[in-house]
């Protein structure tokens, strides 16, 4: 399946659920936001929320800043 | 004397906000965020770096429970990009409060005026604690507060020149008219800039840059936090009058002739 992934075209299999894709990139544990398609998914929706080609996903986090 | 500063119900000890980017390591980070004694850290969100998981994310180094989080929208150019991040933000759970940043110009990084009023008033809808950053035009701050902002913070001078306070003048008039704190935020180059802002009457201070590539860090951080006691306690003692002339301390009459 084709996604566009942090602005990048990426080609995964067996990614169902956005809680799927974030385990690819190994981001579980990690204090990520994610967006599909220009719409915030909460972390508790990731298991139930259907991943299907062509999404537009981001995924972000804190960094330092001013 | 109590001095309590509150921002949107919440009450901080201490009037100088920490931002968190710029630091050679972790370790001078946290040296200079303990020494600073800051209630507020500032962050940035950035794309995942998707080949680097494991890549250093700014929290994991920080105790969460102990700071209120001021997150800004950098990197947005307009108010809707800098909605969106928001809304990101939000999504994290950690805060509520957002710093608005939107800045179209490169070179300058000064904020876009029309832009960031109309992400104030946004997000301030969407029920955000919304702390924008703007240029130190007394009107446009007046127009920040009553969109709703928490507090206003006019830049010193743009972010990163430590050109410390270029219009001292201007930010007078925005304390004078302001009914929210005022927060300087960006330019301050070293804790004399601090404290002359401070004298000036502004609420509190926003730095990262003079901190963090200061040869030595954490003692920087104590410089500022010294500077923003001092500047407030100078200002709430109320300084003399400057005088053209002389004045002697021990009176004109009585000496020994």
């Amino acid at each position: 399946m084709k996604l566009i992934v942090n602005g990048d075209e990426q080609v995964l299999e067996n990614v169902k659920v956005l809680s799927d894709l974030v385990t690819v990139y190994k981001l579980d544990d990690k204090l990520v936001v994610a967006e599909v398609d220009g719409q915030v998914i909460d972390r508790s929706e990731w298991g139930g929320f259907s991943i299907s080609e062509g999404m537009t996903i981001e995924l972000v986090h804190f960094v330092g800043g001013g | 004397m109590s001095d309590l500063f509150k921002i949107a119900g919440i009450e901080l000890n201490s009037r100088l906000f920490l931002g968190t980017g710029r630091y050679r390591n972790a370790e001078d980070q946290n040296a200079a965020i303990e020494a600073s004694q800051t209630d507020v850290l500032t962050f940035a969100v950035r794309r995942v770096n998707l080949n680097e998981p494991n890549e250093d994310a700014i929290l994991q180094h920080i105790d969460r429970t102990r700071f209120q989080f001021l997150p800004n929208t950098s990197g947005a150019r307009t108010a809707e990009e800098a909605v969106r991040i928001a809304r990101l933000v939000r999504a994290t759970g950690l805060s509520d409060w957002i710093k608005v940043e939107i800045c179209a110009n490169d070179k300058t990084l000064m904020p876009d005026p029309i832009e960031t009023l109309k992400a104030t008033e946004q997000l301030v809808k969407e029920g955000f604690t919304v702390l924008p950053y703007t240029s130190d035009d007394p009107i446009l701050c007046q127009h920040l507060e009553e969109v709703g902002a928490s507090a206003v913070m006019p830049g010193a001078s743009p972010i990163g020149t430590g050109l410390g306070i270029l219009n001292p003048y201007n930010l007078s008039i925005i304390i004078e008219d302001a009914n929210v704190p005022i927060i300087v935020d960006a330019g301050i180059g070293s804790a004399k800039d601090v404290v002359e802002a401070m004298e000036l009457g502004v609420d509190g201070i926003l730095l990262n840059t003079a901190v963090a590539e200061a040869e030595d860090p954490a003692k920087m951080a104590t410089a500022m936090k010294l500077a923003v006691e001092a500047g407030r306690q100078s200002y709430l003692a109320g300084r003399i009058q400057k005088r053209r002339y002389a004045s002697a301390s021990s009176g004109t009459t009585g000496y020994v002739e």
